[in-house]
Formats: structure tokens, C-alpha cells, sequence
């Protein structure tokens, strides 16, 4: 009697051995699962319209372009005042020469570049100078 | 016991297959890295497919230096470039240069013969006359004077020591309308030199592609309308490239009105006056140098006279005339297509 009890025991033992195992699997493919949907979702889901400021090249300020914001960003030619409202943006005040910039007046997709003070303002779901999502540059 | 054990050796191989799998989704998963930087007065983008970030962040800054380097070579405005230097000499003396302003003089010369001077890079004494943002029209008289010292074939290159010669007094090199191009080649030379397979540099509008896509596709490449009313329709057409070069000259770059007429900086040698056949034109060649000075070339001759220079080249263009319509040449079918909105 003792000895059968032994045996189941054993027994048990090793069943436990093995639903770890089993359960380390499903511990993976959980892992596998969720580390892939951050992937996922970060390519496949459109992401929140927003505004990034590059200076110099460099992404400064990254703005949702639904709130409404006045931006100073410090440039070469002194202050620029970048305006965020009612889902669009401009460049409110700038000091460069030509004040190209500034006559581009409200945008709501695509970019305002302003070369003398080197600042770039991307309007977008993250695609940035991208105007089709299928499009990768433009010549012109 | 057996059969446990077996039983084991399955799981076991299923974990590891399973954790095979997911390790060669993170190592061998090829993305694109892309980053800007403000060099030669415009900005630079280059894109690269890789399957690590530092692999290609290493590459395109490598790429960023080369084009940084040259555009220190051959800036126009710069007092310290070898082109200001090549220019304060005109008349007097050759100046010896770096071989990569060799390489494009040498390029800029050969586009302007062959294109019959419709592309010159030594328009500089007529094109100084212009000014874009101050809409100044400069006078007859004084295009006129000026454009005597328009002529390429002043330009002197000695291969062998190395050097440039202007033959006439305040002559002025500018490769301003080939460098860009160039630059997309140098870039490109670079991130191969440091590994990457594919990728694409643009250098303000003037794009070079190598390799494909991440998904293995051709990259695609927008047209920019000449004559955009709003934000939808800045797109005219589109076309797929793969190891070609694209370059676009168009009326809408830098310009100004006087009395309904446009007026803009792609000046005909011949005449020291705007070309007025083309809205615009994109070139596609196998160098980005060859596809930035000859979309130039051919805007200045029009769409018969530049289709025909495009064909006798081998080279493949989009052009936009002054009536809005679209010119492209045979070779394009297939890879080109008109935006609905047009």
C-alpha cells in the first residue's frame, strides 16, 4: 500500500515536471505574442496627428496638434514662434531674411521649412515630409 | 519512462524552435532608419534598410560627412571653397583642386556639350543679375553684357595636375545645378562602402535609390505638381525606382511676377532669360549628377527638343509642359502613374 502511494507520487512528481514545461511554452508564446503586438501596433495603427519641431536636423518638440500652443524655439536668427491652433500650424514670427516661413502660413499636413534658421516643422500622423503614407521621397 | 522521455525531447525541441523563431524576428528583421541634417543649405534625408539601428545610424553619418565635406568644396558663396577660389582666379591663373571637384567640373562639362550648352555652369555673371526674393528684373543691357562670359567650353580641366582654369576675367563657376546630385552619389558610394544593401538619399529634391524597399518592393518616388492650389493635390505622379537617380527642375522654385508673367530662376544660356517651355521636368538616370544637370538641359530646351535629347542619352523623363500637360518617355511605362486628383 505504502509503496503504490510512493509510486503515484513519483508519478506526480513527474506530470508536475512536465506541466512546467508545458507551462513555460505558454509563458513564451504569451511573450512572444505581447512583445510582438507593441510591434503591431506601433507599425499598423495610424498614430495621433501631431507637430515635431526639428532644429538643426535634430527632432526638438513633438506637439499633438490638437491643443492649442504657442511654441518659442530659439534659432540662429533669434526667437521663432511656432503657433499651434484649431489643428493647424504655423510659424508665427521669425526674424530670418525672407520670411518664407512665415508667408507659408497655416498647415495642417506636410512640412514648413525655414532654411536660414534651420528649423523644421513636420505636421502628420508621424510621417513627417511624407505626404502619400506609400510615398517615400519627392522630387521637386 | 520511455515514452516521458520522449515526450520531453518533443517540448523541448518545440521551445527551442519557438525561441529560434522569435530571435530571428528581433536580430534579422530588416527596418528602415531615417534621418535628416541641414547640409549644403538644404536638407538631407537619407533612408537606409538594415537589420541594425547602429549599423545604420554609423552609415549615414558616415554618408552625412562625405556630403558635408564636398559641399565645403564646391559652395558658391563660400569665400574658402575651391569653386570661389577657381572663380577669384578667372582670367589669371589655374587653381588645383580636389579630385571630387574635378569629378563634377568634369561632369558639368560634359552635360553642358551634350546638351549643347542648354545646361552651363558658367551662367553665374547672368544669373547674379536675378534676384528671386527681391523680384529684381535686371536690364536688357546689362544681361546682355554679361552673358558673353557664359560659355563652358572656358572652362579648362587639367586631369593630369589637377586643375581648373576660367580663360575670361569674371567668369563665374557655379555648379549649383549638378551638385546636388552629385551629393546623392557620394552619399550613397558611402553607405554601400559601409554595408547597406538599400536605402535612399535625397538631397532637397534630388534622389538616388539603391536595393528595395524593406517589403522588397521598388521605392517609391512623388512628383511635386507645379502648380499646387492646396494640400491635396501636392502630388502630380509618382514613379517606382529601384538603383536609379531622380532629379526635378521646375519654374516654381524660386520666382516672381511682373504684369502676370513668371519669372524664374531656370535661365537659358543663350538668352540670359527664363525658359518658358516647362513647367517642369524630372529626369531619371542611372547617376544622380547626370539626372540633376540634365533635368536642367532639357527644361531649358523644351519638351520636343529635351525628349529628344532623352532618348539620344538613354535616360527616361517626366516632363510637365507650359500647358500642363505630361510628357514621359516610353521607358517609364509601367513604373509611372498620374495622381486621380489630375
Amino acid at each position: 500500500m505504502r509503496r503504490r502511494a510512493l509510486k503515484e507520487d513519483l508519478r506526480l512528481k513527474k506530470i508536475i515536471k512536465n506541466i512546467r514545461l508545458a507551462d513555460w511554452m505558454l509563458f513564451l508564446v504569451l511573450l512572444v505574442v505581447s512583445v510582438a503586438g507593441i510591434f503591431i501596433t506601433k507599425e499598423a495603427l495610424p498614430r495621433g496627428t501631431d507637430v515635431t519641431i526639428e532644429i538643426n536636423g535634430e527632432p526638438a518638440y513633438t506637439f499633438p496638434l490638437n491643443v492649442d500652443r504657442m511654441i518659442p524655439v530659439s534659432s540662429s536668427y533669434g526667437e521663432t514662434l511656432v503657433e499651434i491652433k484649431e489643428g493647424r500650424v504655423r510659424i508665427r514670427e521669425a526674424h530670418c531674411p525672407n520670411r518664407i516661413c512665415v508667408k507659408q502660413g497655416w498647415v495642417s499636413k506636410g512640412v514648413i521649412i525655414c532654411l536660414p534658421n534651420k528649423i523644421l516643422v513636420i505636421v502628420g500622423s508621424g510621417g513627417g515630409d511624407k505626404p502619400g503614407k506609400d510615398i517615400d521621397a519627392v522630387t521637386g | 519512462m520511455n515514452k516521458l522521455k520522449g515526450n520531453r525531447k518533443i517540448y523541448i525541441t518545440a521551445l527551442l524552435l519557438c525561441m529560434a523563431l522569435f530571435a530571428s524576428c528581433v536580430a534579422e528583421k530588416q527596418s528602415m532608419y531615417k534621418k535628416s541634417r541641414m547640409l549644403m543649405d538644404t536638407f538631407v534625408t537619407i533612408t537606409v534598410v538594415s537589420g541594425s539601428a547602429d549599423e545604420a545610424d554609423e552609415a549615414i553619418e558616415k554618408a552625412f560627412s562625405a556630403v558635408e565635406r564636398f559641399g565645403g568644396l564646391i559652395n558658391f558663396f563660400s569665400d574658402k571653397s575651391e569653386i570661389a577660389e577657381i572663380n577669384r582666379k578667372a582670367g589669371r591663373s589655374e587653381v588645383k583642386v580636389s579630385p571630387a571637384t574635378i569629378d563634377i567640373v568634369e561632369r558639368a562639362v560634359y552635360v553642358a556639350a551634350k546638351s549643347g550648352g542648354a545646361f552651363d555652369p558658367t551662367i553665374g555673371p547672368v544669373s547674379k543679375l536675378w534676384d528671386f526674393t527681391k523680384k529684381k528684373k535686371p536690364s536688357g543691357v546689362r544681361i546682355r553684357n554679361n552673358l558673353r562670359l557664359v560659355n563652358y567650353k572656358n572652362i579648362i580641366i587639367d586631369r593630369d595636375k589637377q586643375t581648373v582654369f576660367l580663360k575670361e576675367k569674371d567668369m563665374l563657376l557655379d555648379l549649383g545645378g549638378i551638385a546636388k546630385g552629385y551629393a546623392a552619389d557620394l552619399a550613397v558610394i558611402n553607405l554601400q562602402r559601409h554595408g547597406i544593401k538599400s536605402g535612399l538619399v535625397a538631397v532637397a529634391g534630388d534622389i538616388r535609390a539603391f536595393g528595395s524597399r524593406p517589403d522588397g518592393g521598388e521605392w517609391k518616388i512623388g512628383v511635386k505638381n507645379p502648380r499646387q492650389k492646396n494640400g491635396s493635390d501636392e502630388i502630380i505622379a509618382r514613379i517606382s525606382l529601384s538603383n536609379k537617380a531622380v532629379s526635378t527642375s521646375g519654374d516654381y522654385e524660386r520666382y516672381f511676377f511682373i504684369n502676370g508673367r513668371r519669372f524664374h530662376h531656370l535661365l537659358d544660356p543663350k538668352t540670359g532669360y527664363p525658359a518658358e517651355c516647362c513647367r517642369s521636368v524630372s529626369m531619371i538616370a542611372d547617376e544622380g549628377v547626370f539626372a540633376d544637370g540634365f533635368s536642367t538641359a532639357v527644361f531649358i530646351l523644351g519638351p520636343e527638343k529635351g525628349l529628344e535629347l532623352v532618348q539620344a542619352l538613354g535616360m527616361d523623363a517626366i516632363i510637365i509642359d507650359n500647358n500642363g500637360k505630361i510628357h514621359a518617355t516610353p521607358g517609364l511605362e509601367g513604373r509611372f502613374e498620374i495622381e486621380e486628383n489630375h
